[in-house]
């Protein structure tokens, strides 16, 4: 099996739900983060790329009619790149990477781009016309396809113990990380800015005036939040539960691209890669306890690549909730140093289809950043899937 | 004179933003003013109020998003807008040089031909009016509206001696049939009409409280619903207007009515000023004469000052009293020897002594103290109605006895007009009695007056009532037929709440086939609050008990006939809504061929509360209206999206707290008529029914409409999955839910399919009576006939 390597990582910043991207479209997004993914490796001649593969957890609207295909072609990549959107959910921009890594291990690809964008903002969770299967109402074995992901936080708390205190100190925690990541400049190196030029109009005069912006940071960590401020919101999903808005991640818009390259590739274009793709870990858990689905997925992970959690130098687990976050906590017990140094998606944001890109990311620069050596990424997924990939620093 | 188009309003107080909503609820086009901010946004004051007015309850817009129709404004930037106006507006501090300067500076900027009232409540007008130019004088007056200004429907107008009396008929035709108030002339005395008499009836029942040593929760009980007025009573009341308001209102009289032969009872109240310099200001403060300790109610113990567990009720034998005729209230009560009665006569006997020894100072005539009492206050009868309705110098002598006794607050003999011995009454058919001018003040007849067929009327003042009008067709114990032109022939249901139970059904079955044969259309039109609180539920337990399921079915079919034949009918049909328009009175309005809402009703379908669900056709009427609306916007397999709003709508029992919710909701359609003026209504109805019958009138030929289907319904359990799952429904609400989704999005069939009306009333008969007979659905049944309130088990 060949050595899939990755040779550039970036990624927008995120918006909040109806912030700052509420008129950005998802394609602009993806468009940003390709052309700033292809920046980073300026003697790359992107004829040589193969394919371009896309995770979208909700591929409709201005993200359907395969948003991978169009978005690269806006980009300036050549057309005889291919382009795919995959779908899994939250997970779909870490499945883009691992299916753009095995074409290369496979020795099937040289060059790939792999990546995950999202606009929650325009595109809803659940899309405009959700149709669930009417099957899926006759048993009840089969109903938690349809349970909202907050209910299963409620269950996960429920069945682990968790306390709203715990969920609300998780949650203060990323912020306050979040927030000193952005102070000390940590994910300059890993953002590309978005520009868009946008028109406003003067309803008084009817004037309609251009004006160019560009954003810059993450959107999503506030400084204004604490303790107290978190124990007042209300429970979000069940009348008496303890999961709320608060300690849950953000409704985000966002997008991530990374370029992988065979060793050939490496050499032939002289590129400097960041990271070795080692591999990767999917599995099926219980769709009412989704939030689980790390713990299945990370143990065989390490094991069939022979590392223990203690060599583990940066762990990006998606905070997908707060209560999910510490029932994985409860049965894989991470490093809470190396686990999300810089905050997770309760503060950062998780635009569901780009978020695995998104961790892969900030896990490669901040490997790079702290010379650490092993970084795993892994998130729940919605009905009920974990995903892990492990990564080594080069 | 030209018609007021569009309003300012000036400053944007509590009263000032309230009126601006009140305004934008009624589509009037408004500009708000107030004092630029000197730090911040200019407007922040304004932006300020409007944000305040989404907050407040009861909710002075009828949808919030209205609250960005305001047109914000400030005085120094945007004056000169104020010359689009037809009408200004003044509502900013009780402060006379406020007010002066503020018209100095706008003066220049008035329309030409607009007014300027003023909304205060204490100045005197004639002072605020000497300060104009001399052709403004002529359209300046008070024009007084009661807090909160969308829910009262008293307005006072209060003309100078410069007012032309002429063109203040357009003031008037605006506030009636534009805002929905009624008007009444006041004097330019203090505190008006309204206040003055309204603040001298809490003072009275304070000091007679007092005098009978009566703690609060129990005066509060004598004096609400059991004597006709509001629940709120007297101390409550107090409570919700704040204390400090109150103080202010009695203290105007003190200090501005030098001659008001009761003046003394008007100094500082020791109590009342005790808790407002205690910050006790009343309901918003969370103190006043009571206190609300999580849900227990305290009481204010004078006494001590300290709060108590309140809870008082009026004694059985007094309640007596007050259940026998109204006219023989007065006399059971000062016959008995219970202090509870004995406080009772002595509120009525001192109020009336007050009215009658100031009426010539007050109020141009009786009627207007009683309308200012009946419409300002809430209470069923005025003073002097109750007076002329117990007799009236059997009554005059009792206050004369009174008072030689010593008993009365204030010795002075009642006035001569009072004592006159051959008086009978104050109220008459040809006016009623202005002790100023010692003669019967004849009641007007505005232009407006003609769109009221049954305006308010005071006992005595006579007029025809809506129970004799015009011609009776036909009539039983659950209906009356009749018609006032031989046109349009109206249905007035006589059921309690306008239930629909089977001789009602009937009566409208009968009515239709009536209509059909010899009019020209079918107005259903009522003169109480309330259009319908819905079906019998009463009678439909008995059904089922007596005939089981197959008998329930039947009758069933027989409403859900007699709804359809609504729309069906060779005649348009018009349901004149108002108040309550719930369940299965909803479902009849929303098959009539046009709507016509006086703009507080209440509209839903509220039959999930009592387990059963919209089956009279109100299921199938919603999901024909969504299927229409899929299949106009071409997308036959999407109905759920424009069902599931009103799925849950239905679920949750929501009701509508205007007319405009409702239509935002598409319940009443875009060629639905809304009213300001309940009193209108009927006007407007008989106009909407000749409209129609005049337009060659057909009934809209039935077309075929798609379902949801069985993935629509997939779409529906999802959401109730979670709401279940959430802890926000119930186990028998997610059941009812599945009931309804399985019903209106057509059973079985695949989504899209093409179904008519009578295939879905065929589902709602076949889940109706098997719902029913749930026990779940029958426990709440019962919890609703025995207590009117519903479980949601």
């Amino acid at each position: 099996m060949k050595t899939a390597y990755i040779v550039a990582a970036t990624r927008t910043p995120v918006g909040k739900g109806r912030g700052q991207f509420a008129q950005v479209r998802a394609d602009t997004l993806l468009i940003t983060a390709l052309r700033g993914a292809l920046a980073q490796v300026p003697m790359l001649d992107p004829e040589a790329i193969e394919d371009v593969v896309i995770g979208c957890a909700m591929p409709e609207g201005e993200q359907g009619l395969n948003i991978a295909r169009s978005a690269a072609v806006l980009a300036g990549l050549p057309l005889s790149a291919g382009a795919m959107t995959v779908n899994r959910f939250c997970a779909s921009g870490l499945s883009a990477i691992q299916m753009a890594a095995e074409r290369i291990q496979l020795g099937s690809a040289d060059l790939m781009i792999a990546g995950g964008v999202e606009s929650m903002s325009r595109i809803p969770m659940m899309g405009r016309h959700p149709a669930p299967s009417p099957l899926i109402f006759e048993t009840p074995f089969h109903t938690p396809l349809a349970w909202g992901m907050g209910a299963t936080a409620e269950n996960l708390a429920h069945q682990w113990n968790i306390s709203r205190l715990e969920q609300d100190t998780v949650a203060l925690e990323s912020h306050q990380r979040a927030l000193e990541a952005q102070h000390q400049g940590f994910f300059e190196a890993e953002i590309t800015p978005v520009t868009l030029l946008q028109h406003f109009l003067d309803l008084n005069t009817g004037l309609t005036t251009p004006q160019e912006r560009t954003w810059h940071q993450d959107e999503g960590p506030r400084a204004d939040t604490s303790l107290e401020i978190l124990a007042r919101l209300k429970p979000a999903f069940h009348v008496k539960g303890s999961v709320t808005a608060g300690n849950s991640s953000q409704i985000s818009d966002g997008a991530a691209a990374l370029i992988l390259a065979s060793e050939e590739a490496v050499h032939h274009h002289g590129l400097t890669p960041l990271a070795r793709v080692l591999g990767f870990s999917v599995k099926g858990v219980p769709p009412e306890i989704m939030g689980i689905g790390p713990v299945k997925a990370v143990p065989p992970l390490l094991s069939r690549h022979g590392i223990s959690l203690a060599q583990l130098d940066w762990i990006e687990l998606n905070e997908a909730f707060a209560a999910q976050v510490l029932a994985v906590q409860k049965n894989l017990a991470f490093d809470p140093v190396r686990l999300n140094p810089l905050g997770g998606a309760i503060a950062l944001g998780h635009p569901l289809g780009a978020s695995g890109a998104i961790r892969t990311t900030t896990l490669i620069h901040g490997l790079r950043r702290t010379n650490g050596r092993y970084g795993l990424v892994t998130l729940c997924v919605g009905m009920g899937q974990g995903i892990a990939g492990l990564f080594e620093r080069v | 004179m030209a018609q007021i188009q569009r309003v300012a309003v000036l400053g944007a107080g509590v009263m000032g933003a309230q009126l601006a909503a009140h305004l934008v609820n009624l589509d009037i086009p408004v500009l708000l003013y107030d004092l630029p901010l000197d730090k911040g946004p200019t407007n922040g004051r304004v932006l300020q109020a409007i944000h305040g007015l989404k907050k407040m309850s009861p909710p002075p817009l009828v949808e919030l998003e209205r609250a960005g129709l305001i047109e914000v404004a400030n005085y120094d930037d945007h004056l000169p807008r104020l010359s689009t106006c037809d009408l200004v507006i003044e509502a900013i501090g009780e402060q006379l040089a406020w007010k002066q300067a503020l018209y100095a500076r706008i003066l220049p900027h008035l329309a030409p031909q607009g007014w300027l009232v003023s909304n205060t409540s204490g100045l005197s007008l004639e002072e605020l009016s000497a300060a104009l130019p001399e052709d403004l004088q002529t359209r300046f007056c008070g024009m007084h509206f009661f807090n909160p200004p969308r829910y009262m429907a008293l307005v006072e107008l209060i003309p100078t001696t410069r007012t032309d009396r002429d063109s203040i008929t357009v003031l008037e035709s605006f506030i009636t049939t534009r805002l929905g108030k009624t008007v009444i002339h006041a004097l330019d005395t203090p505190n008006f009409v309204a206040n003055r008499i309204g603040v001298a009836a809490t003072v009275i029942t304070f000091h007679q409280a007092q005098n009978f040593g009566l703690s609060c929760d129990l005066v509060d009980d004598l004096t609400g619903p059991l004597l006709g007025r509001p629940r709120s009573a007297t101390y409550r009341t107090a409570d919700v207007v704040g204390l400090d308001i109150l103080s202010h209102v009695i203290s105007t009289t003190y200090t501005q009515a030098p001659d008001d032969p009761f003046r003394a009872l008007f100094a500082p109240f020791p109590l009342l000023e005790g808790l407002i310099s205690a910050g006790a200001l009343g309901a918003k403060t969370g103190a006043g004469f009571y206190r609300k300790e999580g849900k227990t109610i305290l009481r204010l113990d004078p006494m001590t000052r300290s709060y108590v567990p309140s809870g008082a009720k009026a004694e059985a034998g007094v309640k007596a009293c007050l259940e026998v005729s109204l006219s023989q209230r007065l006399a059971c009560l000062r016959a008995s020897t219970h202090p509870q009665a004995q406080f009772l006569w002595a509120i009525h006997r001192d109020l009336f002594h007050y009215c009658a020894l100031n009426l010539a100072y007050m109020a141009p005539s009786a009627r207007e103290v009683d309308m200012a009492l009946r419409l300002g206050f809430g209470w069923s009868l005025g003073p002097f109605e109750q007076w002329q309705l117990s007799g009236w110098s059997e009554v005059a002598a009792w206050i004369e006895e009174d008072r030689r006794a010593g008993k009365t607050l204030v010795d002075l003999p009642l006035p001569d007009w009072a004592m006159d011995p051959q008086r009978q009454v104050v109220h008459t058919p040809q006016g009623s009695w202005s002790a100023a001018r010692a003669t019967l003040s004849p009641r007007l007849s505005p232009p407006w007056l003609k769109r009221q067929h049954f305006p308010l009327r005071l006992l005595g003042e006579g007029g025809s009532t809506a129970a004799s009008a015009g011609r009776t067709v036909a009539e039983s114990e659950a209906a009356r037929l009749w018609t006032l032109d031989e046109d349009i022939l109206i249905l007035t249901l006589r059921t309690k709440m306008n239930i629909l139970g089977e001789v009602a059904l009937e009566a409208l079955d009968q009515a239709l086939t009536e209509a059909e044969g010899h009019y020209r259309a079918l107005v259903l039109w009522s003169p109480d609050p309330h259009f319908s609180a819905g079906g019998d539920l009463k009678g439909f337990i008995e059904t089922y008990t007596r005939h089981g399921l197959t008998g329930l079915a039947l009758a069933q079919e027989r409403f859900q006939r007699v709804v359809q034949r609504l729309r069906c009918s060779a005649v348009p049909t018009v349901a004149a809504l108002q108040g309550y328009a719930l369940g299965g009175g909803c479902e009849v309005s929303l098959h009539c061929t046009r709507r016509v809402a006086y703009t507080e009703t209440n509209l839903g379908m509220v039959e999930v509360n009592v387990g059963i669900f919209p089956g009279a056709g109100g299921l199938t009427e919603v999901a024909r209206r969504a299927g229409l609306r899929a299949l106009a916007a071409q997308s036959p397999l999407q109905v759920a999206d424009y069902l599931q709003e009103d799925l849950t709508r239905i679920l949750r029992c929501t009701v509508s707290q205007s007319a405009q919710e409702a239509r935002s909701w598409g319940w009443l359609e875009s060629g639905d008529v809304l009213v300001p003026h309940r009193e209108e209504l009927l006007h407007v109805a008989l106009t909407q029914a000749l409209a129609l019958a005049e337009s060659g009138y057909a009934p809209a030929l039935p077309r075929l409409f798609p379902v949801g289907g069985v993935e629509g319904r997939a779409q529906m359990l999802a959401g109730l999955v979670n709401a279940l799952q959430g802890g926000q429904i119930s186990a028998h609400d997610f059941e009812i839910g599945r009931i309804l989704a399985t019903v209106a999005c057509g059973g079985e069939l695949p989504a899209g399919t093409l179904v008519n009306v009578d295939y879905l009333l065929g589902l709602e008969r076949t889940h109706f009576g098997p719902l029913l007979a749930t026990q779940k659905s029958r426990e709440r049944i019962q919890s609703f006939l025995e207590t009117g309130k519903a479980v949601r088990n």
